[in-house]
């Protein structure tokens, strides 16, 4: 492991760690607990996001009770999505990060509701959960009442983190930037 | 006085923590998790952890309501007649307590083994036995980003309000909030990583071979029987639910 992807990895873990409790604080809709998940794929490659991804996993499972180590793939997909976009420039404009960010909320949406619906019967993180305990009092099956609150929160979530990624990204000094050529091929630099 | 779990060797805290976690989900539900859970809660008591027991229900409270609205009173039929009037799901009820049970085994041990969990011991131990150190430096590097990102997200959130940022108020002012409090603290916090870099550098992180350990917690007998223990528990469990 390189020096620089070693240094990383607490600074990336600490920003999904401590934005999300950020957010949290401002009771919004939304978690932005992937940020740096987003980032270090983008800053460093699609192995340092696998990584930052776990790692983040694996501390917020201890921190929090072992049970959400079952949501792992999605931080896995996270990175796989972010790295893709920045290898074709999605982070250059804000209207194509939030394409981007669309198809993200989408993909990690629908495999959300597939491991709340097999592991958990529904009951996971209780944002999503109240949101899906609404739906299914208005009369949906509970399958389709995870799916549509999971894709609902998702979408919303991955949309804004991939708008404040490549926010990040374009206002990064050159300095910087120059040191992780995908990221400045990421923003079209 | 220093508890017991905070004087053991931190791999066998570790190792009880994954153990109960890995019987919660082999021994039958609900009946056996219960059981299981009142073992976990009384072994975080008796041995110091107990602070784990009470972030444990706080984590678990929610979820306990969540699944009993979402199974027991929105369930599908048959249904049975609820004591206080109208009617649940018996089927939603008992699935409600396989699923509750075992969530608050499997949280109350993780949660009690990280309210004793001291980062530093774990490092020198992991050192001591060889680990790579790179893996039990992220350990240990990341739990210290977090703690200081915290203090450094607070004082950003002062100085932004003093600056006149509203922090509270309609959803649109909540999430206009967001990206000047943070914007500069990521930004902040890559320029902590450069400065990283050259301190990992310089002090020999590319080195490869074995680190020697400042102070490593002593692993007793007592610790390494109790590993043993904890991981011939799990196997037992598992041939008897199989062969059953």
């Amino acid at each position: 492991m390189s020096p620089r992807l070693l240094a990383l990895i607490p600074v990336a873990v600490a920003i999904n760690l401590v934005i999300g409790r950020i957010v949290a604080e401002l009771a919004l809709p939304v978690y932005l607990d992937t940020l740096g998940t987003m980032l270090v794929s983008v800053l460093a490659g699609l192995s340092g996001g696998l990584l930052i991804g776990t790692v983040s996993q694996v501390l917020a499972a201890l921190l929090g009770g072992y049970v959400w180590i079952a949501f792992t793939p999605i931080q896995w997909l996270i990175a796989v999505l972010a790295a893709v976009a920045a290898m074709r420039g999605g982070f250059a404009s804000s209207r194509r990060t939030a394409v981007w960010g669309v198809m993200c909320g989408v993909v990690c949406g629908l495999t959300s509701a597939f491991i709340s619906y097999a592991v958990y019967r529904g009951v996971s993180v209780s944002g999503v959960t109240a949101v899906a305990t609404l739906l299914r009092s208005l009369g949906l099956s509970l399958p389709a009442a995870v799916t549509v609150a999971s894709l609902a929160t998702d979408v919303l979530d991955k949309t804004i983190a991939f708008v404040f990624v490549g926010m990040l990204l374009r206002s990064l000094p050159r300095r910087i930037l120059g040191r992780f050529p995908l990221a400045a091929r990421s923003v079209g630099r | 006085m220093t508890s017991l779990a905070r004087t053991a060797h931190p791999f066998t805290t570790g190792t009880v923590a994954l153990a109960f976690t890995a019987l919660a989900i082999v021994v039958p539900a609900p009946a056996g998790t219960i059981v299981l859970y009142a073992i976990i809660c009384l072994v975080a008591i008796l041995t110091g952890a107990g602070r784990g027991v009470i972030l444990g229900l706080v984590v678990v409270a929610p979820l306990w309501f969540l699944l009993f609205l979402m199974h027991g009173v929105l369930g599908d039929s048959p249904r049975v007649p609820a004591p206080w009037g109208g009617t649940l799901s018996h089927a939603g009820v008992a699935l409600a307590a396989v699923q509750g049970s075992r969530l608050a085994a499997i949280v109350t041990a993780s949660l009690a083994f990280a309210s004793v969990f001291d980062p530093n011991r774990f490092m020198q131990a992991a050192i001591a036995h060889r680990w790579r150190f790179d893996l039990a430096y992220v350990v240990v590097a990341t739990l210290d980003a977090a703690e200081q990102l915290t203090v450094h997200a607070r004082r950003l959130r002062e100085a932004q309000r003093t600056r006149g940022l509203r922090v509270r108020g309609s959803l649109a002012v909540r999430i206009r909030a967001v990206p000047a409090l943070i914007l500069p603290l990521i930004l902040a916090s890559l320029t902590d990583a450069d400065d990283r870099t050259l301190a990992l550098e310089s002090r020999g992180m590319t080195i490869k071979g074995p680190r020697t350990a400042f102070d490593p917690p002593p692993d007793t007998r007592l610790d390494r029987a109790i590993r043993w223990g904890a991981l011939l528990s799990v196997v037992a469990a598992m041939v008897w639910r199989v062969a059953r």
